[in-house]
């Protein structure tokens, strides 16, 4: 579903990444592990085709992001760490509005308002504006547009950081769900124990490098958290 | 998607304070300069129209004097207004509106407001020309600066992107909403427009002028087409809302305020005209002396008389069957005309010189275009003037020439002690003018109206070009 061949992204000679080569597959949910820097945002932002890759390719259901961009981003869905929406609108008319224009301009006002319902945003809150919203509620609101897009893959960029606990807890079993629906998950995070609940893969990336790929099954929570220190200790 | 995109962009300005007071203040104005431009056009017309029957009555009930003596009280003529004049007040206030025709001359235009005006007055005066022309872009650019610039800023714009939208599509769209947002100010301006000009204008001059307000209309659309493309191209560009909100600005101010002037102050130097008392000494110097200054008043009037004795087969001037003083005095205009003929038409094409110069500089600055399309089509541009003033010369040849017939066929051996009877003054008819046709005007203003389309289509085309190359950070 996603894919990245030797993919690789240099600014003024230092790779933001470096060669890397990745396969995600329906159903999959893969976390990127890795300190600030590390190329986690820049692997997203190629999926996205907002940057241009400076060797290798992406791919999206088999199709090259910057020879397609239009066609390859109706499969997927974006959610940033900050989710931002235009705050003269009220959380309905941003969904209504992001959803139309991602091609999907015939829900009903029930079925809008019931996306919310599943990311769990209170309805008399959907039809206040955005520029009352919190943080947590406006990360709701890109879900909610997330779901609406009926996307086949998912690029995520610290998507949980700023919610709550319980609201953190709600968007992993969302991404469980979705995962059971056939949707290929990519998320960039530093929460290493979302990382091991939700993920069914995790890497570790370094200066620009995957330089692990687990399986979540198959290690512990206190061994992934080993493992990624003494990656990032040397 | 086009239409969803605007009625999003739509939907955001109407919530938005600053646009709400913007528009209204404009919107205020605007309606300000509609009504008082009205006004303005109802006095005018009023004081025109009764000056006009006074003058052609004063005319008529002169007693019994000699026709000579009529053709120096002469007449006065007075410039009509179209209705579209209330929008657009062109050269009006500087050419003036009013010409006495009598014997002898070629008289200047009177009434020239601008002549009476304080210089503050000739700066801030406030038409629905200037609204439209200075104003409107002004809102233009406060709605659309951070169309692309601010979505960057907030973040939306990744957001967006993110969904596969066509970034044409979303120029369109955005396009379409600033228009939208417009027309809310715009049409029902139009409307109180309509229905001033329909209470201040006499029956029927508001269809006759229909075509000139449609094409005044397309004119500025065009205009306003120019600054929504620009603004976008410029948002799309940008790095940050605050630098496209810069370079805007000096557009504006370079087009709508540097730009006349300069382009006024080159034309007057590349096609330089005399003064007013300049102009009148040559004419003076040369009614004594003739265009080649050989031909003296005395020889002219010895040649007039030989002529004259040989075409009456007579040798003395006593012995003609008409009156002499009559035919000198049509000698002498028909000399004159001669001399007002070059003088006039040579300071006349300077003045259309400089005004296609100006037009021509449309491709510089947009508002140079609009100003001549806008002058034209209100009927108060130069070349109105002239198109008037040569209609009340030939009016004033006509009078004098009646004149001075009298005199030679009636007046016998009086000369001016001969006194016409008042019927005289009936066998002169009314002057009556026609206003040129919209068509005749557009005629005038090919090189704005495809400047000003030219304009309008490279601002689109940039505005597109620039966001299909936009980044999102």
């Amino acid at each position: 579903m996603l894919e990245a061949v030797n993919l690789s992204k240099h600014y003024n000679g230092t790779a933001a990444l470096d060669a890397l080569n990745l396969k995600i597959e329906p159903g999959e949910v893969f976390c990127l592990l890795g300190a600030n820097g590390a190329g986690k945002t820049t692997t997203i932002n190629l999926f996205l085709n907002f940057i241009e890759p400076t060797s290798g390719s992406a791919k999206i259901k088999g199709l090259d992001v910057t020879a397609q961009p239009l066609e390859t981003k109706r499969h997927i869905a974006y959610i940033p760490e900050q989710v931002m929406l235009y705050k003269n609108l009220t959380g309905l008319e941003n969904l209504e509005y992001f959803s139309a224009l991602a091609g999907h301009d015939k829900y009903s006002r029930e079925q809008l308002l019931n996306f919310f319902d599943q990311v769990g945003l209170q309805r008399e809150a959907a039809e206040r504006r955005v520029g009352t919203y919190s943080k947590g509620m406006r990360q709701k609101v890109g879900i909610a547009i997330a779901l609406a897009k009926q996307a086949r893959a998912l690029l995520l960029d610290e998507p949980t950081s700023g919610l709550d606990p319980k609201a953190s807890n709600e968007f992993s079993e969302l991404l469980k769900k979705l995962s059971g629906q056939g949707v290929a998950v990519l998320m960039a995070t530093h929460d290493l124990f979302r990382a091991k609940e939700s993920g069914t893969r995790v890497g570790i990336m370094k200066r620009g490098k995957l330089v692990n790929q687990l399986r979540t099954e198959e290690i512990g929570h206190t061994d992934l958290e080993r493992i990624y220190l003494e990656h990032m200790h040397d | 998607m086009i239409v969803k995109i605007a009625r999003k962009e739509f939907t955001e300005m109407l919530r938005d304070g600053r646009f709400r007071w913007a528009a209204a203040i404009v919107f205020a104005l605007l309606l300000a300069s509609l009504v008082m431009g009205g006004k303005h056009y109802r006095d005018v017309k009023r004081q025109h129209d009764l000056a006009q029957a006074e003058t052609r009555d004063q005319w008529l009930r002169q007693p019994a004097k000699n026709p000579h003596s009529a053709a120096h009280y002469g007449i006065y003529a007075f410039k009509p207004k179209l209705l579209p004049a209330m929008l657009d007040r062109g050269v009006d206030p500087f050419v003036g509106q009013s010409v006495w025709l009598e014997a002898h001359k070629q008289n200047e235009f009177k009434f020239k407001p601008a002549q009476d005006a304080t210089a503050v007055q000739r700066f801030g005066e406030l038409t629905a020309a200037t609204v439209l022309q200075l104003l409107i872009p002004l809102l233009i650019i406060l709605l659309s600066f951070s169309a692309f610039a601010g979505e960057r800023e907030q973040g939306t714009l990744r957001q967006l992107l993110s969904l596969g939208v066509r970034k044409t599509d979303l120029v369109w769209g955005k396009a379409l909403g600033v228009s939208g947002a417009l027309a809310l100010l715009i049409v029902p301006a139009t409307i109180v427009g309509v229905v001033a000009l329909a209470m201040v204008s006499d029956n029927g001059l508001l269809g006759a002028s229909a075509g000139r307000m449609a094409w005044l209309f397309v004119s500025y659309l065009l205009y306003f087409g120019v600054f929504i493309g620009v603004s976008l191209a410029v948002s799309a560009w940008a790095k940050s809302s605050q630098m496209a909100l810069v370079v805007l600005l000096a557009f504006w101010i370079v087009n709508g305020l540097i730009a006349p002037r300069a382009v006024a102050d080159a034309a007057k130097r590349v096609h330089p005209t005399p003064s007013a008392f300049a102009f009148q000494q040559t004419m003076d110097r040369e009614m004594q002396s003739g265009p080649d200054g050989h031909d003296t008043a005395d020889k002219r009037a010895e040649a007039l008389k030989q002529k004259v004795l040989k075409q009456y087969g007579v040798d003395k001037l006593e012995a003609l069957p008409v009156n002499f003083a009559g035919i000198s005095l049509q000698e002498g205009e028909e000399h004159s005309n001669v001399v007002f003929d070059k003088h006039y038409s040579e300071l006349w094409n300077r003045f259309e010189r400089q005004n296609r110069l100006k037009q021509l500089a449309g491709a510089v600055a947009p508002m140079l275009a609009i100003q001549s399309v806008s002058m034209s089509l209100a009927g108060t541009d130069f070349a109105h003037h002239r198109n008037f003033a040569t209609a009340a010369e030939s009016y004033r040849r006509f009078l004098v020439k009646k004149m001075n017939d009298d005199m030679t066929f009636n007046a016998g051996k009086e000369d001016f002690s001969y006194l016409a009877k008042p019927a005289l003054w009936q066998t002169v008819e009314d002057f009556r003018y026609d206003a040129p046709s919209a068509s005749w005007a557009l005629s005038q203003q090919t090189i704005s109206l495809a400047l000003l389309t030219l304009w309008c289509l490279a601002a689109l085309t940039f505005a597109a070009v620039t966001t299909a190359k936009m980044r999102v950070d």
